[in-house]
């Protein structure tokens, strides 16, 4: 059940309408949202409702005997309900790609062996909630939250359907306060989510859509087809779409939550303004990024003992936030790529100290161009494929993909980065004091100018892959 | 006989002094503290003030009719949080009903579309032919004109190609 289709569209409004009548007792409300919740994710795969219970239940069991336990006892729980959280990522999303890299190593030195193979389907969104469920058992550890007041919260803040699938990772401390009283929905909060909710589905349904579908599939699937002016467009495409498809993912939960009287962080701030790569990391998927700096950077030493142990810890939390990404060597390359210009940002910095070496629109440029480099090889299939695009951007051709109506798409998903930061926020501002019928209309017809224009179809979001 | 010296004898050397010392009098007002003390003022009339008096009390035009309704309708006592929240609740509920009857009058088609990429079974079976008769019925008003303009533009501005491109039939 994807966010921009009618069959959610019916179950949201079921959702809202019973939540909040609900909301007299907390409980029961939460218990109603937890149902629900399990009801969306059995959309994709009922099985793995059990595998998101059983997840809940093992990180409430260690995060209660994380409070309960004296200080030296408290890191083994810790250890333990890390592991735990990691080994079951790691069956489902890894397993297939060591087990194969296991066996082509030892073909290599002449050890063939018939390695237990297995098609293991992902469950969706399992990447997301694991993350989730160890910043839990790490916040409880460090004390930055206390331990949940009952296993419905923890059920419920793993498996609250918003953020479920795609992020954004809410942590604990976010969450859990909000889960302990009755939420309240204010003017600003309702006509913040509707704008949200109508500005996420037209930059998914709209502009990521139509971009992928006419221009970025059929360039990356044969690039050797197309000439340096296609070629590049896909590129630029691709980073249009990505940003309008996660982002929108992002926006949308966002909204759905706040209607639903729950606040989520921002997920995304602009990030092809950035004029460096760490800036880039502070704007893009930002409780991503937030989370590798707190649960990987930090205890890998952070930039405490050095610059060169930065350097090397940098470099590694980038390394496996590319990993985590997927099981491929493309996204391991992707990672490196990142974690490598960090580095020499870093390098630079503590070459030229706070002087400004180079000019921000240099440097915007640079790290927009550096950011769809990663991108070819973050959506080639392999190394074979990325080469080829690279290839392609030097052979002069017709320009056979790119329209008039893409190159415009293209041009106004960047655009939109140069709109005021808070624009949203701003408009609902002025729209919280309208009738709310004048409000409904104003949605409506938004509403319907983007079904007018979007293709038929949805295609998933990309990052319900990860 | 007057002496001649004497008489052209000149004004004695005058002390320079920062300030007159010995003048004539001041002309400047004299100074409050050197005034005599003035007689005490005279006391202020009794008051006429009514110490049970309120204003609100006094007798003001009010429209009949107005202070009708107030008696028939009085105002509510100011909303507590509870009160707030579930008036910004409703507003907030109103909007999404409005938002949700737009939509199902001049999106009709889309309830259509949705049942007919379904499999085939009782829901998508009923969804189908209620929808089916839902936008035969508004398509009576015109109401499905608007979504079909803005859609024939869009497609229109997406065929366009660049001068010297292939048409988009021929585009890979």
């Amino acid at each position: 059940m994807l966010f921009p289709t009618l069959a959610f569209g019916v179950f949201f409004l079921f959702v809202y309408f019973t939540a909040w009548s609900l909301d007299r007792e907390n409980g029961r409300r939460k218990l109603f949202l937890l149902l629900a919740s399990w009801f969306f994710y059995a959309q994709w795969d009922w099985r793995f409702v059990g595998l998101l219970i059983l997840s809940a239940v093992l990180n409430w069991g260690v995060g209660a005997l994380i409070a309960r336990q004296p200080g030296a006892k408290k890191a083994w729980l810790v250890g333990l309900g890390v592991a735990v959280n990691l080994l079951i990522l790691g069956f489902f999303k890894y397993y297939g790609f060591f087990i194969e890299q296991a066996g082509e190593l030892l073909m290599r030195f002449g050890w063939e062996r018939d390695l237990p193979l297995l098609q293991i389907v992902l469950p969706v969104g399992i990447s997301f909630f694991t993350f989730q469920g160890i910043s839990y058992v790490v916040d409880v550890h460090r004390g930055k939250t206390p331990p949940a007041k009952s296993l419905l919260d923890v059920m419920l803040l793993m498996s609250f359907f918003p953020h479920l699938v795609a992020g954004p990772i809410v942590r604990a401390s976010d969450l859990l306060p909000q889960f302990d009283r009755t939420p309240r929905l204010t003017r600003a909060m309702a006509t913040h989510g509707l704008l949200l909710i109508v500005w996420g589905l037209f930059k998914k349904t709209v502009i990521a859509s139509e971009i992928s579908v006419n221009l970025v599939d059929p360039v990356f699937f044969d690039p050797s087809a197309y000439g340096a002016i296609d070629i590049a467009a896909a590129v630029y495409g691709y980073a249009v779409q990505i940003y309008c498809d996660f982002s929108a993912y992002s926006d949308m939960a966002i909204g759905i939550a706040a209607l639903l009287g729950y606040s989520f962080p921002r997920n995304f701030d602009q990030p092809y303004r950035a004029s460096s790569m760490q800036s880039f990391w502070r704007r893009w998927h930002i409780s991503l990024s937030s989370w590798l700096r707190d649960y990987l950077y930090v205890p890998l030493g952070g930039g405490r003992k050095g610059l060169i142990s930065s350097c090397i810890n940098v470099f590694i939390t980038m390394v496996l936030g590319g990993l985590w990404h997927g099981a491929a060597w493309t996204f391991l390359a992707w990672g490196t790529l990142h974690g490598g210009v960090q580095v020499i940002e870093r390098l630079g910095r503590a070459a030229f100290g706070d002087r400004k070496v180079i000019p921000t629109v240099v440097g915007v440029l640079v790290t927009f161009h550096i950011v769809c480099l990663g991108w070819i090889l973050f959506r080639a299939e392999n190394f074979d494929l990325a080469v080829t695009m690279l290839q392609g951007l030097g052979r002069l051709g017709p320009v056979v993909a790119l329209t008039p109506m893409l190159l415009t798409l293209i041009v106004g998903g960047l655009a939109m980065h140069w709109l005021p930061p808070r624009a949203i926020e701003g408009l609902a501002e002025r729209l919280k004091t309208a009738p709310s019928i004048t409000l409904g209309l104003l949605i409506g017809a938004a509403f319907l100018l983007i079904e007018a224009v979007r293709p038929d179809g949805v295609a998933p979001f990309i990052y319900f892959q990860f | 006989m007057t002496d001649d010296t004497t008489a052209q004898r000149p004004d004695p050397p005058q002390r320079l002094e920062p300030f007159p010392v010995q003048g004539t009098e001041s002309p400047f007002p004299p100074l409050y503290e050197s005034l005599p003390p003035s007689p005490s003022p005279p006391e202020d009339p009794s008051s006429d003030w009514i110490e049970t008096a309120d204003a609100h009390d006094l007798p003001t035009r009010e429209n009949r009719l107005a202070a009708l309704g107030r008696f028939a309708f009085p105002p509510a006592p100011p909303l507590d949080d509870e009160g707030v929240a579930a008036r910004d609740r409703r507003w907030a509920s109103r909007a999404i009903f409005a938002t949700a009857a737009f939509l199902l009058v001049f999106n009709a088609v889309s309830p259509l579309n949705w049942s007919r990429q379904q499999a085939p079974g009782w829901v998508q079976g009923t969804v189908q032919q209620l929808s089916g008769v839902w936008v035969a019925q508004l398509a009576v008003f015109g109401v499905d004109m608007p979504r079909q303009g803005v859609r024939e533009m869009w497609t229109a501005a997406r065929q366009a190609r660049f001068i010297g491109q292939a048409p988009a039939s021929t585009a890979p």
